[in-house]
């Protein structure tokens, strides 16, 4: 019945034929993302248990499955699109309908993923990027089979390097497409366990202690890897307590090897399901990533939309040379995400043939960096002072705790004057590099064409000491934090600024 | 450079004399006027507010009653008489050369550059109290995430509407 609404919905097409539907295995899918969301019908459930009739609960789980499924499969029929010769063209909705067309032209990148199950069924989202920003305003198909949906990439890439639009459902464009490509960084199981050990993260751990505590009447066998008095109990157990109650520092080593044992353990984990068959590789106009071990995901940047680059390491990391590189587009990676990472872990001379791709260059060794003023750590001295001041107000009080209030404080003014020593610049005639940071050093790299507009700012502290920051508008935005260069001398700044703005309208 | 000298000299206290050190145009002076009823609006309310407050809490506890609802007026008044003339003439603004220069604010003082082969898009608004005093706000959009948006407000509207013209033609040239 919906079939010949729709039909009669739908703008007339000469051959209803070319319409596809999305993979029927789609239906499966949705009864997987069932499981997380009948967690909205637990209350329901727990109201009908209170109430006493535990007869309906069944019947109500059966009565909202049935619901959800007929739901499912009522969007599956009525979502339908059609791929033309230089346009898609998306049907969906149940009952206010929307009809939307996409020209292949104004695609920036197609993404596709696959989770485990999709995985496991042949079966792929697929993701327009139009650059319109935000979610509403780019076309998903959620979820076509593998191979279609590699041909679909295929032919809108082939459309869009000028060649014959192929139909969707042949392969030859695709196969002599990849003949030109060139892969530019992959990472094998080998860099992933480097990766993955400098990956050290105690968050698991939080996760791990919270849950203990929380289950610790719950869980059959009673023992906590934090309490060295269960260590002591389970050594009791071997007739060794005399011995360790002797050797107390056991039940550190103990303690201390299960928490750097959980933090390796889940700094390769998360490396491992992240990165899996990491693949960078460079295609006629895009760098495109494929990577993931359960959640495969397949990424295109456009080269042409890139807009900044930024290194990041840590500063263990760093004395082995290891750098992280992302770079900022247009489109942003992912939901979560604003910049796309492209390296995540490789030493500088694996970096530097993706820089040169995107035509961003690093700073030479030589090179001579300038230095902002020493006053951007004021705003951490404030902390440290406050800090200091509560601590000792609470010691005052007869608090002994009060005294990690200076302790800390002293720790906070340190560390961001040391730190105010890495906020560096410099200007490399046509892009700028800027450093920041000690604990995570990070190096963002601007070329002067893709600053937008110029924030000169000044305040109360600055204008005295005759400073002032530059602030730069990119398109874009990086999550990590806005392009600017602090507390540099006013006439370097408007010098500066009158330099990059010049760069850009020449362009 | 003799812009350092320049803002030393600046008296902190005539804010013109700094506009005019870098440059800059002042905005309408009528827009004080659109300000301060800005102001009145948000102030007056409060001062209400605290006097409700006072009436009803602080005559009942026998406190000091009619000391807040006092305060509360003088410094509504105050704020309202005398901060928007000097928040008006920290507005600069310089149209030319390729450029929109927008400057604002003393504590914080922001001086934002868009070139006009950067702009997206480009907004001439107006309030009921703006088009009360014939003024107009011209808000221009660039596509950079950090300051997407940079508002001047305080403009004659024949002159925002020239501006907005003026602007216009440079985003045509630049995709001609």
């Amino acid at each position: 019945m919906s079939d010949t609404a729709a039909a009669a919905a739908a703008p007339p097409i000469d051959d209803d034929a070319n319409w596809q539907r999305l993979h029927p295995a789609t239906l499966a899918l949705a009864i997987v993302k069932l499981g997380p969301r009948s967690l909205n019908f637990l209350p329901a459930v727990a109201a009908l248990g209170f109430t006493g009739n535990w007869v309906y609960i069944v019947p109500a789980i059966l009565a909202f499955l049935l619901f959800s499924l007929v739901a499912a499969w009522f969007h599956w029929l009525r979502f339908r699109f059609l791929v033309g010769d230089d346009e898609i063209v998306i049907e969906s909705g149940v009952f206010s309908r929307q009809h939307r067309t996409i020209p292949f032209d104004r695609i920036q990148d197609v993404s596709i993923e696959q989770g485990l199950v999709s995985r496991a069924l042949g079966i792929a989202k697929v993701g327009f990027e139009t650059g319109a920003g935000g979610k509403e305003n780019d076309g998903d198909l959620d979820a076509i089979g593998l191979d279609a949906a590699q041909a679909l990439r295929a032919t809108i890439r082939a459309h869009r390097s000028g060649e014959v639009a192929a139909p969707v459902a042949a392969h030859a464009p695709e196969a002599a497409a990849v003949a030109e490509d060139r892969l530019l960084f992959a990472m094998t199981p080998r860099q992933l366990l480097v990766a993955g050990l400098f990956n050290f993260s105690l968050a698991a751990l939080a996760v791990v202690g919270a849950g203990m505590q929380f289950f610790d009447d719950l869980l059959p066998f009673d023992f906590n890897v934090f309490n060295p008095r269960d260590w002591i109990d389970l050594a009791g157990q071997y007739g060794l307590d005399q011995w360790v109650i002797a050797h107390r520092w056991i039940a550190g080593v103990g303690a201390g090897v299960s928490l750097l044992f959980i933090g390796f353990a889940s700094g390769i984990a998360t490396m491992f399901f992240a990165n899996w068959d990491f693949r960078l590789t460079r295609e006629p106009r895009t760098l495109r990533r494929t990577r993931g071990l359960t959640t495969r995901t397949d990424v295109a940047v456009p080269v042409k939309r890139v807009q900044a680059a930024i290194l990041l390491t840590g500063w263990f990391r760093r004395l082995f040379g290891w750098h992280e590189l992302r770079l900022q587009s247009l489109a942003s990676d992912g939901e979560k995400e604003r910049d796309h990472q492209v390296v995540p872990f490789a030493r500088l001379d694996a970096i530097d043939p993706v820089l040169a791709e995107v035509a961003i260059a690093r700073p030479d060794d030589g090179v001579r960096w300038q230095q902002s003023h020493n006053v951007i750590a004021l705003g951490g001295l404030i902390g440290a002072l406050g800090a200091t001041t509560g601590g000792l107000v609470a010691v005052s009080f007869g608090q002994a705790l009060g005294w990690f209030g200076p302790v800390i404080g002293v720790l906070i003014g340190a560390a961001s004057l040391f730190g105010a020593r890495f906020h560096r610049w410099t200007d490399m005639g046509d892009q700028i590099a800027i450093r920041r940071g000690w604990w995570k050093p990070r190096l963002t790299l601007l070329p002067h064409a893709s600053v937008q507009s110029v924030d000169l700012k000044t305040d109360f502290v600055l204008r005295p000491l005759g400073l002032a920051t530059l602030v730069f508008g990119v398109p874009g935005g990086s999550a990590l934090a806005t392009h600017e260069v602090p507390a540099i001398p006013l006439a370097t700044a408007q010098e500066l600024r009158h330099r990059i703005l010049a760069a850009g309208l020449r362009r | 450079m003799t812009d350092t000298l320049a803002i030393h000299a600046t008296d902190p206290f005539d804010p013109e004399a700094l506009n005019a050190a870098v440059g800059l145009d002042p905005v309408d002076p009528a827009y004080v006027q659109v300000l301060r009823v800005a102001t009145a609006l948000n102030l007056i309310p409060l001062a209400i507010g605290a006097s409700v407050f006072d009436y009803l809490l602080i005559r009942h506890i026998e406190g000091p009653y009619g000391l807040i609802t006092a305060l509360a007026w003088l410094i509504a008044i105050t704020v309202i008489i005398t901060f928007p003339s000097r928040r008006v003439s920290r507005w600069g603004y310089k149209i030319g050369d390729g450029q929109l220069r927008v400057a604002r604010g003393w504590l914080f003082r922001t001086d934002t550059i868009v070139p006009f082969v950067r702009v997206q898009h480009i907004d001439v608004g107006q309030g009921p109290v703006e088009r009360w005093f014939a003024l107009s706000h011209l808000i221009v959009h660039t596509s950079g995430t950090h300051n997407s948006t940079v508002t001047l407000p305080g403009l004659p509207a024949d002159l925002a509407a020239a501006m907005r013209e003026t602007i216009r033609r440079h985003i045509q040239t630049d995709f001609a």
